[in-house]
């Protein structure tokens, strides 16, 4: 079994050769087509853990998170390409801009809690897509999506040769977003929003303002969120609807909930595990094997979204905490057993 | 006035449609305290029962085939709305989150699972020829499916108007809604007011289904997406628990998105969030929910 003190230096190696990986004569990571998807699916790792912040860490449920990644994403595309303002302006501004909009509607939406405010994050993530994919103000091309003007972006980032500086950025995103998530939960305010999570009504005898801290939560995964936004439409090109739509909410929350919440590495594993089987799963249930099968049960099986959906079903029932949960409760059993004294 | 007519009959319409699933989401929130994401996932099983009866049972598209249709379609919705409840949400017993949860996991199965077995080009429910033509009332000329629609909405509010006011598990789901400790506490069964409740709710979203596969032009896994958004809406504006309230909300929303669409050039969305967000400030309990004490 993993200890703390073995696990520690085995994430500095694993993070040393994700760093260095691309370049190395030999390995997985040398594909293009292997560094674009792990550039993807790192991205969806450091989303997923800022939906952790807002829902496992906080506990609030909110069903429009992707809103803030989409704001990111667009703002960013719309100022490069309508305004000519150089990237890191435009990111600048878009991430300021999402953190307006979260402070705005999560100021609006945490007047309720619980079920209802879950219900209302869900109308405002649906408006949010609504308006980009009816192509509100002729800003957004709609469904087609927005691609980012190529001139605009950094020469190192363009081109199939260069897709290691997407893989690079991705991972720095992630580490990124990964200290910063670390230090808000360790902080002073990040021991709040656990409080508010375990027992609100204790928080508010406290003499502190429950209000003011689940938004303070909110803006910043909501700012947190808008950065991935940012970086994903480098990494993919263009900004997309669908990063707007509950179901990538959805799938932020299947991410962390197989991952397990609260614990970082959980939902950063469930985001990455989450992507990559988005996309390797159809290779692997479009192979000679099922056709043999009758429809009846072929059918669902090459659908990506059922395997997740049966296995988020399960861990929401039978194991909750996901991987990270188990893995704890599995280390829990092996320390108690080996501390106890043998009879 | 005839455009005032057309949208006002044709946002009516629309109401109606929210309803029917804003109906047993509000009635299984009130009572059960459940976000049920699967309620989308009963609206779809209900439109592809009903396009299966509408098909494969019976052809040609006549009235009657749209009314078995539509029994059946909401009977096997309301079984499988059973079926859920039984297999994951009781078993999850006061974990609202995980509740949700779960329901959420049910309705991308159940999408899935139709979008393996059918194909995911929309397919059609036959529709009665009268279905699609216009009468005219005032001088519009309107689509005689939205009569259909008003006309099945307000069948279900008084049917289920009745079953609450008039029979004994009406009154435990009441009794439920208002203090649900209380009634367990008098050693009444609520379970079976649970199934029940569940029941209605998917037999409403089934019919629902049905007709909204009928306006929308095509069944399709993925249907009931942006319709259960409204319908969670339509909920927390009228009040959770509230049958009267998602009536009276239903209706606002559907007249309001029909009128915001035509007078602001498509603003219908924009405009209902915004009526959510001027509920939630000025009443966050909803227009005739009441405030938990």
């Amino acid at each position: 079994m993993l200890r703390w003190k073995y696990s520690r230096p085995l994430l500095a190696l694993l993070l040393i050769y994700a760093a260095l990986g691309p370049i190395l004569p030999f390995g997985p990571l040398r594909g293009v087509g292997m560094q674009q998807t792990l550039a993807i699916a790192l991205l969806y790792g450091a989303l997923a853990l800022t939906y952790d912040l807002l829902f496992g860490f906080t506990g609030l449920l909110s069903f429009g998170h992707a809103l803030y990644f989409a704001c990111g994403a667009y703002l960013t595309t719309i100022f490069v390409n309508r305004l000519h303002w150089n990237l890191a302006l435009a990111a600048l501004a878009a991430v300021a801009i999402t953190a307006i909009v979260a402070l705005l509607t999560g100021a609006a939406a945490l007047r309720t809690s619980g079920i209802t405010f879950a219900m209302v994050t869900l109308a405002f993530g649906e408006l949010g897509h609504v308006l980009i994919s009816r192509d509100f103000g002729g800003l957004t091309n709609a469904e087609n999506g927005l691609p980012i003007d190529a001139k605009a972006i950094p020469q190192i980032f363009i081109g199939v040769v260069n897709t290691r500086y997407l893989f690079w950025l991705a991972l720095a995103i992630l580490v990124f977003i990964y200290v910063a998530a670390w230090w808000i939960t360790e902080s002073s305010a990040g021991r709040v929003f656990a409080a508010l999570r375990d027992n609100e009504i204790r928080v508010s005898v406290l003499g502190l303002n429950p209000y003011r801290f689940k938004l303070l939560s909110f803006v910043v995964a909501g700012v947190l969120a808008s950065i991935t936004g940012v970086a994903m439409v480098l990494v993919l090109g263009s900004a997309l609807p669908e990063y707007a739509s509950t179901s990538t909410t959805i799938a932020l929350l299947l991410m962390v909930i197989i991952g397990g919440a609260v614990t970082r590495w959980g939902a950063v594993l469930g985001g990455i595990l989450y992507s990559l089987a988005n996309t390797r799963l159809q290779d692997l249930t479009q192979n000679a094997a099922l056709e043999k099968l009758p429809k009846i049960i072929s059918g669902p099986l090459t659908e990506p979204t059922f395997i997740l959906g049966i296995l988020f079903i399960l861990i929401v029932m039978f194991a909750p905490g996901g991987i990270s949960g188990a893995y704890y409760r599995a280390r829990f059993k092996y320390v108690l057993r080996s501390t106890q004294p043998k009879k | 006035m005839e455009s005032f007519l057309l949208i006002l009959i044709t946002g009516i319409g629309l109401g109606a449609l929210y309803f029917l699933l804003a109906s047993g989401l509000s009635l299984i929130f009130g009572l059960m305290g459940v976000l049920n994401f699967a309620h989308g996932a009963f609206l779809t099983v209900g439109a592809y029962i009903g396009l299966w009866v509408s098909t494969k049972i019976m052809t040609g598209g006549s009235t009657l085939t749209l009314i078995a249709a539509m029994l059946i379609g909401g009977i096997g919705a309301g079984i499988f709305a059973i079926i859920v409840e039984q297999l994951v949400i009781t078993r999850l017993y006061e974990r609202h989150i995980d509740q949700a949860l779960v329901t959420v996991g049910v309705s991308l199965v159940t999408a899935a699972v139709l979008g393996g077995w059918f194909s995911k080009d929309p397919l059609m429910i036959p529709t009665p020829k009268w279905f699609f033509n216009a009468t005219n009332v005032g001088g519009a000329a309107i689509q005689q499916d939205r009569f259909l629609y008003i006309a099945v909405a307000l069948f279900l509010l008084l049917l289920f108007i009745s079953i609450l006011q008039f029979t004994r598990i009406g009154l435990v789901i009441r009794a439920g809604v208002e203090n649900r400790s209380m009634v367990t506490a008098l050693g009444i069964n609520v379970r079976l007011a649970f199934s029940t409740v569940f029941f209605m709710g998917g037999f409403a979203a089934g019919i629902g289904g049905v007709l909204i596969g009928a306006y929308i032009g095509g069944v399709t896994p993925h249907m009931s997406a942006s319709w259960l958004i409204y319908g969670f809406i339509v909920v927390v504006i009228g009040g959770p628990g509230s049958l009267g309230g998602s009536a009276l909300a239903a209706l606002l929303i559907g007249v309001t998105q029909q009128f915001a669409n035509f007078y602001l050039t498509g603003l219908g969305d924009f405009v209902v969030v915004l009526l959510l967000v001027l509920v939630l400030l000025l009443k966050p309990e909803g227009l005739l929910g009441k405030a938990k004490s």
